[in-house]
């Protein structure tokens, strides 16, 4: 009888080697159901239960299989063919197979899909976004999602794409069982739910605005994961995350301020990550103003503000400076003709000023934004340094700020902001999602100036079939932006993240996040 | 007394009337729409349009009688039929009723707001009774000095302070959130003491307590500082006046009169703090929630707001409003056990 009670006492005390990861999320998902959702807190968390067609390899934005085996495209990029992962089974148990992509597929961009019934009346907004519109609208990318057989799905598009596995791949789109979303309805994807994919881990539990469980997926297709749990806890508060990672009461974080670098590097029990850029920080100059109009006068702006030094200020170690609006891992898309970086010249901008017919300067205003984003941590202080350098040359700053949802309404309506800082981070690996976010017809219209020029060029880009074709058309956006001065970048940022030093294996994507089936905890006490 | 508390209840009634049109009103006036905070970077013009239109944004707020096409679907007309059923509508962002979210997150706020004021009691209190009785003394200097501070730090501060002093140097105490990461507990009331109590999991209990005491202190600084003023204040007068000489001179030992006739009138004040500091406790819980990832009202009030998610915003402060409403209410009644010459008809 002792015995028999010691062993039910044993039984319900977590095993000696069990290994829980604790994962540091900046906040609470806002969903649990793929392409319902924008924000990286939600994709961090879909990602380790959902995979998506194509996946990136790691620490790069090259696509590699994931549910799909391969793609293949016909001579134009206008229909793309998926061969699919086969013997792949859901969470639930259902199979994974051609019928289950297209339902996914059909709930995104069908309006009056049956099963788009989690926001009644309501679209999957970045499907829209990265898609160009929904069934039926003449600006939508794809004209129709066929099953071919059970392991092979074919999408015709309406315009040539070849970045269209790329886009398919991002975080946005993981594929979710068909049956669970029947049997949940509206709730899925909500605290109350029961997400399910083919991921490598299965959902548990969600506590909102505290933590989700999930256990590994042991029949998962891929690595499979090497922890007995998976727990993510919201933690809004950067410096509480990296409390929490001091105290040991997490294993690893995401987007730590680029100041606690130091503190990090000082711990013996910490290892500071630096995600691979995929952002840029920029100004963003309006042409409306009387004399931003003048093109001497931006070139003037560029060439006054020091770059270099703003960067190594409030990144060190965390960031780069370059004439490109692409980070790093898309410079092949870079002109030839463009310097790699900015040429800091107040003496040159000087005269500039004066030979566009202000050599006392004048007056603007510089808006910063009000919160912190990984391209712009601290955006105050960046704007004050900006504004002195700027003043060397004459031109007088007034530093201005507002609540970020109005900030980000008030720079799109008439007359706009002269100056302001801005930002993005990239969805998926193709220079596309950066340019196009800022030219071209979904651009925003917040400086005035949006040559056609640039709009031919970035369908180009989209249509170009091979790699050098693509950087063809992308060198001659970044001659064209480089030389107006109407966008001037000021950062490529490394979102600074950290572990414990007994975490290994994990390799952070420069796309925000990856699958967490590769980590290991060696000797977690 | 029944007629007086009927008449309290009808009163708390127009009050939450007055709030449900003040809220609505006021979230809409504040600049900057949900959808484009929604979007982020992302916000074109034509994109904040269409979300717009999906949400049901573009709809006129009020009746507009020469718009009979919108006389039913305008904002206003449908959040009051909402209200009415008792529905305070879903959150925008998350699309999950915001009765629900109310429900999960409400207990762990006022757990901690009990906690706080718990703890602020059990210090306060005695302070400003040591500081009155010993006034003027190195105690009654160490009392006033520590209540200043306790007022003028902010709470985001001095809660970055605590969690890194006590939780990553000393390893006393965790860090932030309600449990530790090992242990389990099926929520039954949502005071996750109390149920781990009702469970039998008396471990689950401790750790919830450990994770309690460094927001609680965070959050009770503020209280515990007014507590002391007060008591101090109010003990001081009472002590001066004539009941207590009496007292004394019929040779009442001091213990006794300090405690049993002074304390308890000065205590009355002290009350009514405590009753305006429920407030008080609603609105720091915004700060030391986000602060020490504690999933209550606050933190998810406050991300609404920056969200511009009204029906968030709009349902946390109405439920905020009848919470404070209540706890008042408490306090007038309580009153009159405390001061028998206190009547209400």
């Amino acid at each position: 009888m002792k015995k028999l009670l010691l062993t039910a006492l044993l039984a319900t005390l977590p095993s000696a080697g069990a290994a829980t990861l604790v994962f540091g999320n900046n906040g609470d998902p806002v969903s649990l159901e793929p392409g319902n959702i924008t924000d990286g807190i939600s994709i961090a968390v879909q990602r380790q239960i959902y995979d998506t067609l194509v996946d990136f390899k790691d620490g790069t934005t090259d696509p590699i299989p994931g549910l799909a085996t391969s793609w293949k495209a016909n001579a134009n990029a206008t229909q793309w063919t998926f061969t699919l992962r086969k013997n792949v089974k859901f969470h639930d148990g259902t199979p994974f197979n051609a019928d289950a992509v297209v339902f996914n597929v059909n709930r995104w961009w069908d309006k009056n899909n049956a099963f788009g019934f989690r926001n009644q009346g309501r679209t999957y907004e970045i499907w829209g976004q990265l898609m160009g519109g929904y069934k039926g609208d003449a600006t939508s990318v794809l004209k129709s999602v066929t099953k071919v057989n059970d392991s092979t799905v074919r999408f015709d598009l309406n315009k040539p794409s070849t970045v269209f596995p790329s886009v398919i791949g991002a975080g946005y789109f993981g594929i979710a069982s068909p049956t669970a979303i029947r049997q949940q309805g509206a709730k899925y994807g909500t605290p109350a739910s029961k997400p399910v994919g083919t991921g490598p881990f299965i959902f548990q539990s969600w506590r909102t605005g505290d933590r989700i469980t999930l256990t590994p997926n042991k029949a998962y297709w891929g690595a499979k994961p090497k922890v007995d749990s998976l727990v993510v806890r919201s933690i809004k508060d950067a410096s509480q995350r990296l409390n929490e990672l001091k105290a040991g009461t997490i294993d690893f974080a995401n987007d730590l301020t680029p100041d606690s670098l130091k503190s990090v590097q000082a711990d013996k029990n910490l290892v500071a990550v630096k995600r691979p850029s995929f952002n840029v920080g920029f100004l963003s100059l309006n042409n409306r103003n009387q004399y931003l109009k003048n093109d001497k006068v931006r070139q003037a702006i560029s060439m006054a503000i020091n770059k270099d030094a703003i960067v190594e200020a409030f990144w060190p170690g965390l960031g780069i400076s370059s004439a490109s609006f692409l980070p790093p891992v898309l410079a092949w898309a870079n002109s030839k003709n463009v310097p790699a970086d900015y040429k800091f010249d107040p003496q040159a901008a000087k005269k500039l000023l004066a030979e566009a017919g202000y050599p006392n300067g004048f007056t603007l205003d510089l808006w910063y934004m009000p919160v912190s984003r990984p391209y712009f941590p601290s955006p105050k202080p960046i704007a004050e340094a900006m504004a002195a350098d700027l003043s060397a040359i004459g031109i007088k700053v007034n530093l201005k700020t507002e609540d970020w949802a109005k900030y980000l309404d008030d720079r799109n309506k008439e007359p706009g902001f002269d100056m302001y800082m801005i930002g993005w981070t990239g969805d998926y690996g193709d220079p596309d999602n950066f340019y196009s976010a800022y030219y071209g017809p979904t651009a925003s219209d917040d400086i005035n100036w949006n040559p056609a020029q640039l709009e031919k060029l970035l369908e180009q880009g989209r249509a170009a079939v091979s790699q050098a074709d693509k950087a063809k058309a992308y060198a001659q956006i970044h001659d064209i932006t480089y030389k107006a001065n109407y966008r001037i970048p000021v950062v490529h940022s490394n979102p600074l993240a950290a572990a414990r030093t007994y975490v290994k294996g994990w390799v952070p994507s420069p796309l925000g996040s990856e699958a967490f089936n590769n980590i290991s905890l060696v000797g977690k006490k | 007394m029944g007629s007086y508390l009927i008449r309290r209840l009808l009163r708390t009634l127009l009050v939450m009337i007055g709030i449900s049109v003040v809220v609505f009103a006021f979230v809409r006036s504040i600049p900057g729409d949900p959808a484009v905070a929604m979007l982020g970077e992302r916000a074109t013009p034509e994109a904040a349009a269409a979300l717009r239109e999906q949400l049901g944004l573009n709809k006129p707020w009020f009746i507009n009688y020469k718009d009979p096409a919108h006389l039913f679907d305008a904002q206003f007309p449908k959040y009051v039929g909402q209200l009415v059923q008792g529905n305070l509508g879903s959150g925008i962002k998350s699309n999950i009723p915001v009765r629900d979210e109310l429900a999960a997150r409400f207990p762990a706020t006022a757990e901690l707001a009990v906690a706080a004021l718990l703890f602020a009691l059990l210090i306060g209190l005695p302070a400003g009774v040591v500081a009155a009785l010993r006034r003027n003394s190195a105690w009654d200097n160490l009392a006033t000095t520590i209540s200043l501070v306790g007022v003028s730090m902010p709470i985001f501060w001095l809660g970055l302070l605590l969690s890194y002093f006590f939780a990553v140097r000393l390893g006393w105490l965790p860090p932030s959130a309600r449990l530790g990461n090992e242990t389990t507990l099926q929520p039954l009331t949502g005071f996750y003491v109390l149920d781990a109590l009702l469970r039998g999991q008396p471990a689950a209990a401790w750790d919830a307590i450990r994770h309690l005491i460094l927001p609680a202190i965070a959050l009770g600084s503020i209280p515990l500082a007014i507590i002391a003023r007060i008591t101090r204040s109010s003990l001081l007068e009472v002590l001066g006046q004539d009941y207590v000489r009496t007292a004394r001179a019929k040779g009442l030992a001091g213990r006794t009169v300090t405690l049993k006739h002074a304390l308890r009138n000065a205590l009355l004040p002290v009350v009514t703090v405590i009753g305006l500091q429920a407030g008080a406790l609603l609105g720091g819980a915004v700060l030391t929630e986000t602060i020490f990832s504690w999933p209550g009202l606050g933190s998810w009030v406050y991300d609404a707001i920056s969200q511009r998610d009204y029906p968030i915003i709009q349902g946390g402060v109405i439920f905020a409003a009848l919470v404070v409403s209540v706890v008042n209410l408490l306090v007038d009644l309580s009153y009159a056990a405390l001061d028998p010459r206190i009547q209400y008809r």
